[in-house]
């Protein structure tokens, strides 16, 4: 079993303009992903809140300014070549932007094709080409229609469901998911979130969501973390944090999804300021001048 | 692998017809400078047409002098087709030189960033805004008896900053895409990063940088020429243009011997200019064909 640990991660930025200097993107975040029993945990908040910068620094490609991310016990930015390794081919990420994923250089297959040489899957080249097809296969692509493409040729939803294919090559124990479906249209997006269903059923993997959007979280299950100006406030059973959310912004972010009644539209306002902070606001409106 | 290479390339070429032509035009002039003293000898025919009172002077274009005599007697197809060399040799000189260059500079300021950044960047910002040609003539009129080697390097001191600048850019731009993310998730190392995802997408600058360095030392050249500055005993297509000028060639009726430099000249830069633009709309996809061409 496998576990990632984050303890008190804080990750901060130059930035000017800002009072001392730094903006702080992430505080104090704390939590446990543990591989058994697999499972789904969906990481909620607004853009700038701090959820792609947790994704990065889980990933090892953004040092955390203090705190540690732990695999397994050790500290990810201090493995041994082997422990390294190990660490790698267990945590893999699906990225939100299924455009610049692919370097517009190279056809796609190189992609696969990669994952296969660095982390050493096939013995040679047939077997290679049988694993590959196989993934294909399970993201429900043709292996015919996307091999030897470029990406330009693809669409947004065949490129994601390549980064599919090569996690289900890979098998790691966790996938760390950064808003993945945020760039896919309806239909894709269930496809996707399914396929990740599947994941975790037949090959069990934990999966790290991270979305904005409430209703993917609802259709996956599993345990849910919202996360408010670089804050963890609320954590929990899906279920319980939706029908009870304790923190004022979980409520908020519930009250903003669009709900299909066009009754509803005129009670339930939500205010946007500028510096992100929504208030529930069910009483009319005043009319803008 | 080779075979691949091989492959892509001509696949490459044959798809853009602007590449296709640039190349051709230039590989022709290549051509011509490698095989420049076999075509110098047999124009002699066992003498040497450049050699002075060669033959009679101002001699107008015939049969026998296709281009006709210069004022001391030499053969101008001669000397336009060993200048040729002379030309593209200080091209390349300079062009290698600054380009390696710039590409190391580039890469090490925009990769590594930090203070490493800021002190490269700083350096080449200061060399990009000193004013190249007078210092030239400043350099080599210190020299005395400059080889051509010395003239490339001389030249290449200042024109790697131009190429290391507008790399340096393209890198920091392509070094926080997601791809170069994916590649470090994959295990790959900086080193393989730089040369297999950045290396390619930026292949387009690269050449521009090796271009614009050939084209200025080979103006540059030109320029030392003009002014009686450049490298000792060795006849680049500047100087004959300049003994063209002064020598009032156009009014005795030796006009090859200024129109047929400066053909050449515009002919490489167009050359060049051409392989840019059709390594550019190769390697951009937005300018490619949708759905295979």
């Amino acid at each position: 079993m496998s576990v990632i640990e984050l303890q008190g991660v804080e990750q901060r930025f130059h930035a000017r303009g800002t009072p001392d200097g730094y903006l702080t993107a992430l505080k104090d975040a704390t939590f446990t992903l543990q591989s058994e029993p697999p499972q789904i945990v969906s990481l909620v908040g607004q853009s700038g809140s701090g959820k792609s910068t947790i994704a990065r620094n889980i990933l090892g490609l953004q040092k955390p300014t203090a705190g540690t991310i732990s695999f397994d016990g050790k500290d990810i930015f201090k493995l041994s070549r082997a422990e390294y390794d190990n660490y790698r081919r267990n945590v893999q990420p699906v990225f939100q932007d299924p455009y610049s994923i692919f370097n517009p250089f190279y056809r796609v297959d190189r992609v696969l094709w990669k994952a296969v040489k660095k982390f050493g899957l096939a013995p040679d080249r047939t077997k290679g080409l049988a694993m590959i097809e196989e993934s294909l296969d399970a993201v429900s692509l043709d292996p015919a229609g996307v091999l030897g493409r470029y990406p330009h040729q693809l669409s947004g939803g065949q490129r994601q469901r390549i980064m599919l294919a090569r996690i289900h090559m890979l098998r790691p124990a966790f996938v760390i998911a950064d808003e993945p479906v945020s760039m896919l249209d309806a239909q894709i997006r269930k496809t996707f979130l399914d396929i990740l269903l599947d994941f975790r059923r037949d090959h069990g993997m934990t999966t790290l969501f991270i979305t904005h959007d409430l209703s993917t979280v609802y259709y996956l299950g599993g345990g849910v973390m919202v996360i408010n100006k670089g804050s963890i406030v609320e954590r929990g059973a899906v279920e319980s944090v939706m029908h009870e959310p304790s923190h004022p912004y979980t409520q908020l972010l519930l009250d903003s999804i669009p709900q299909p009644d066009p009754d509803q539209r005129w009670t339930n306002r939500i205010h946007v300021d500028d510096s992100g902070t929504q208030t529930p606001d069910s009483a009319p409106q005043e009319p803008v001048v | 692998m080779t075979m691949r290479l091989l492959t892509a390339v001509l696949r490459t070429v044959r798809d853009s017809r602007r590449l296709a032509t640039g190349l051709v035009i230039l590989a022709l002039m290549v051509l011509l400078a490698v095989f420049s003293p076999l075509i110098v000898h047999s124009i002699g025919h066992g003498n040497d047409p450049i050699a002075l009172a060669a033959y009679q002077k101002w001699l107008v274009p015939s049969p026998d002098h296709l281009l006709g005599t210069d004022q001391f007697g030499r053969d101008v197809l001669a000397m336009v087709v060993s200048a040729m060399s002379v030309s593209l040799q200080i091209g390349a000189i300079a062009g290698v030189i600054s380009t390696v260059v710039g590409v190391i500079v580039a890469f090490v300021a925009g990769y590594k960033g930090g203070w490493v950044d800021g002190v490269l960047s700083t350096f080449t910002g200061i060399l990009l805004v000193i004013p190249t040609f007078p210092l030239l003539i400043a350099l080599s009129a210190y020299a005395k008896n400059v080889s051509l080697f010395q003239v490339g390097v001389m030249i290449s001191i200042f024109s790697w900053p131009f190429a290391a600048k507008t790399i340096r850019s393209q890198v920091l731009s392509l070094r926080s895409r997601p791809y170069v993310d994916l590649a470090r998730v994959s295990k790959a190392r900086d080193l393989e990063i730089i040369g297999t995802e950045l290396l390619p997408n930026l292949l387009p600058f690269i050449g521009v940088g090796f271009a614009s360095s050939a084209l200025g030392a080979i103006f540059g050249l030109v320029g030392l020429e003009v002014i009686g500055l450049g490298p000792g005993g060795v006849i680049d297509l500047g100087q004959i243009i300049f003994n063209a000028i002064n020598t009032g060639a156009l009014t005795l009726g030796a006009w090859p011997m200024f129109v047929v430099p400066i053909v050449l000249l515009t002919l490489l830069f167009a050359a060049l200019n051409m392989v840019n633009i059709g390594l550019e709309e190769v390697y951009n996809p937005r300018l490619r064909g949708v759905a295979g061409e």
